[in-house]
């Protein structure tokens, strides 16, 4: 896994490249917790992947973006990530956008 | 099912209890993806069948081959790696007593992985969640009725998110709610991420709801292997009283022969 921080428009843009799982999502949890924005987007495209532990941080992220007031969106998720958040009914605690330029004007 | 990759493949396996052949030779390839039921008469050698899946028993001899590596063989540490890649839910739900339901889940997540607290707490609610049993993590497993409990057992084998999954009588004691909770849930995992189960199960609803394919073992054999459609149609006898649920039948349970008299008056062994 690899993620790369951008600013873009005034938001923090988290692009993940690969698999977010145990071994590699305290990665992403670090990379987050060194950003203040108050608008964040974590573009999924590239990511093939996510464990329990992933969405587990996704979803820390989006209570901490939330507690300050602020608005988190998952952007271009594949239809097998997108069913990852569909069982355990995440699709429903976040916004989730086709992409990223599209997350980008609505968030 | 041909053309799916085999995952699991069990050769010639044989396993004896003191005298008795409980395991006779099975064979049996499991494919990626799917969803297998085993079926069989009560002692028939399925629980047992699985624990020699998962490598916690030894057979006698055979082979079980799972992500490349005959389990059968593997010593310890082996067994470790490969069990961070199955899921298994034991018939008695197998919770620590001493622990609370998230700490129960939280277990195999603390022993192979090294993750912040805050996350583990939100994996605990979210496989909670899965099953049915939203804020019961502080509950101590004396607190919960069996098919609580059987559902935490559940939750434990996902929470390290497994590509196969073995199920010992998952919906047993549950109500029909719950039992049609935790089958959409066995159906979605293998629909939707192409998880492949394994599930020994005596609940004919969940049998055809569920399965792909459908062994039914007898006196240590594989009797017939195939879709339910097949199973369904089988014009083997002991399969249609099996599914039927008839009490006579091939499958005899009512053991009363000429020795039934001496039987009941010799003495139990001390
Ligand atoms: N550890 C053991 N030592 C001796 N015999 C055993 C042991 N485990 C199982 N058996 C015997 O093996 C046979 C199969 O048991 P098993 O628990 O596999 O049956 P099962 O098909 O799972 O039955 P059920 O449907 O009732 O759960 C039984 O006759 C049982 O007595
Ligand atoms: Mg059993």
């Amino acid at each position: 896994m690899e993620v790369k921080a951008l600013e873009e428009n005034g938001f923090s843009v988290f692009q993940v490249t690969g698999e977010i799982n145990i071994s590699t999502s305290p990665e992403l949890r670090k990379a987050f917790e060194k950003q203040s924005s108050k608008k964040v987007v974590v573009d999924l495209e590239k990511v093939t992947y996510i464990d329990s532990s992933g969405l587990a941080t996704l979803v820390e992220m989006l209570k901490k973006t939330k507690a300050q007031g602020g608005s988190l969106g998952l952007a271009g998720m594949t239809d097998k990530v997108k069913s990852l958040f569909e069982i355990t009914k995440l699709d429903k605690l976040f916004s989730i956008y086709s992409s990223r330029a599209q997350a980008l004007t609505q968030v | 099912m041909s053309d799916k990759e085999i995952v699991i493949s069990v050769r010639n396996l044989t396993r004896n209890f003191g005298e008795r052949r409980i395991l006779n030779g099975i064979n049996l390839e499991i494919c990626q993806g799917e969803t297998l039921v085993i079926m069989g008469g009560s002692g028939c050698g399925k629980s047992t069948l699985l624990r020699h899946l998962i490598g916690s028993m030894k057979p006698d001899s055979g082979e079980v081959w799972m992500f490349g590596q005959d389990i059968a063989k593997a010593n310890e540490d082996e067994l470790d790696q490969i069990r961070k890649k199955f899921g298994m839910l034991f018939q008695s739900g197998a919770l620590f007593d001493s622990m609370t339901v998230g700490e129960n889940i939280a277990l195999p997540l603390r022993e192979h992985a090294k993750l912040d607290e805050d996350i583990i707490s939100i994996i605990i609610k979210m496989k909670l969640e899965l099953v049915g049993l939203r804020g019961f993590e502080n509950l101590m497993p004396s607190q919960l009725s069996g098919g609580m409990k059987k559902r935490v057992g559940l939750a434990r084998a996902l929470v390290m998110d497994p590509k196969i999954i073995f199920y010992d009588e998952p919906t047993a004691g549950l109500d029909p709610v719950m039992t049609g909770v935790v089958d959409k849930l066995t159906i979605d995992l293998t629909r939707k991420l192409n998880i492949t189960s394994v599930v020994v199960t005596h609940d004919m609803g969940s049998v055809f709801r569920i399965a792909d394919r459908i062994v039914m073992l007898h006196q240590g054999n594989v009797l017939q292997i195939g879709t339910p459609d097949e199973i369904k149609h089988s014009k083997n006898p002991i399969i249609q009283q099996f599914i039927t649920g008839a009490a006579e039948g091939p499958i005899s349970f009512m053991q009363t022969g000429d020795n039934y008299l001496e039987h009941l008056t010799s003495k139990i062994k001390e």
